[in-house]
């Protein structure tokens, strides 16, 4: 299946479309220009109802934390970089790196997911800013919460990608054995993602309260060992899974597949970047 | 003396390895453009100078994005000129519900920032 040499496939235009774009790329590009819009009408609601907080709680600056915001922020732009080396390797043909980076992107997206988790969870309890007590309330996380779906979609996306790049060639494929094979390793996937963010999320509530140190972490890993024992056993299962098995099903011929699940990706990034300065930076203006 | 093909396939080569590399330098701009946002909004400047070098920075890091990351750079311009569609109409969607509903609502007022 990996004969094809990358000089073979050009990547950037379809001679067989009266557009000459391949019909997946045009589907997506139109996808992401309404989601512009759709992005656009939620920015400038938080913009203009940004200056009502609700009674008893201090203003939009004193809530946020640009630590925390910078630090997603950063973590989504190398999320960015990490997918488009993704795009580049499956153009070259070039499985092991596509692999590789589209887990690091799926472990830079669930921290942003994670940070978002931390940060909803701090605004709600310890700041009482809610979706419905206030309208700076319904707006930023009517906002920060659709991005964050986007965001989730994305990592879905990732790992079925991901899954679907073990997918055996020829007869193999046709047998029930994959379908079964790929859902076990959906399942375990999402499993070992979700405990590892709540064990994650965990330790950085422990430290909050007790500061970080060697007895925090010990007195956390003696009382959630169950978790982390199936987080290890999730990590050795999503290992086993990934054991070579022969020709796979995948190459150069998907890379448009890798590329609009890209385009989706950056997308996401650069709405982040408006929203980073639009709702987050311009509070700190003074 | 190589053959036509060989040559050829240094040049892909050759043009691959480049790709690589823009991608990781333009990373590494966008991580330094957001420390520097991040800085701006401490400066002790005008709010309007803030807000406008703001929008410039956000623009140029968007910019980037799309025509480097998303390959718009190296694809059709029919592409470029289909989300400028929609990037045109979302800009004017804002642009028309902050000149509706109050512009100068939306910049940061002193008497709520404490």
């Amino acid at each position: 299946m990996s004969s094809i040499s990358a000089a073979d496939i050009d990547h950037h235009h379809d001679p067989s479309t009266s557009t000459g774009i391949p019909n997946k790329k045009l589907l997506m590009w139109t996808f992401l220009a309404s989601d512009c819009m759709f992005f656009g009408c939620l920015i400038s609601t938080h913009l203009i109802y940004r200056l009502h907080p609700p009674p008893g709680v201090p203003a939009a600056r004193q809530i946020f934390s640009i630590e925390l915001t910078s630090f997603s922020t950063f973590i989504l732009l190398m999320s960015s970089l990490m997918m488009a080396l993704a795009v580049n390797a499956i153009q070259k043909g070039n499985l092991r790196s596509l692999r590789a980076s589209i887990l690091t992107t799926v472990l830079f997206g669930s921290i942003f997911l994670g940070c978002q988790v931390y940060e909803f969870h701090n605004f709600v309890y310890e700041k009482h800013l809610t979706i419905t007590n206030s309208i700076l309330g319904t707006t930023f996380f009517t906002l920060t919460g659709t991005h964050g779906t986007h965001v989730a979609v994305g990592v879905l996306w990732l790992v079925l990608m991901y899954i679907r790049s073990f997918k055996p060639a020829g007869a193999e494929a046709a047998k029930g054995t994959w379908l079964l094979f790929s859902f076990a390793h959906l399942v375990v996937f999402a499993a070992t993602l979700i405990l590892t963010g709540y064990v994650v999320l965990g330790v950085a509530r422990a430290g909050q309260a007790d500061g970080f140190n060697l007895k925090m972490i010990g007195t956390y890993a003696g009382a959630q060992y169950p978790a982390l024992i199936a987080t290890l056993i999730g990590f050795l299962g999503l290992r086993w899974f990934a054991l070579p098995r022969g020709e796979v099903d995948f190459d150069q011929r998907n890379a448009v597949d890798v590329e609009m699940m890209g385009l989706y990706w950056h997308f996401v990034d650069i709405v982040w970047i408006v929203i980073f300065t639009a709702v987050y930076l311009l509070e700190y203006i003074s | 003396m190589s053959s036509p093909a060989a040559a050829a396939s240094a040049h892909d080569h050759g043009h691959e390895e480049n790709k690589f590399q823009i991608f990781v330098q333009i990373a590494m701009l966008l991580a330094v453009i957001t420390g520097i946002e991040i800085i701006t909004v401490y400066l002790p400047f005008a709010s309007w100078l803030l807000i406008w070098t703001l929008v410039i920075f956000s623009a140029v890091k968007f910019l980037f994005v799309i025509f480097i990351f998303m390959h718009l750079r190296w694809d059709k311009p029919f592409c470029t000129i289909l989300f400028f569609i929609g990037l045109f109409l979302g800009g004017g969607t804002m642009w028309a519900l902050l000149k509706l509903f109050g512009a100068a609502a939306s910049f940061p007022l002193s008497s709520v920032v404490k």
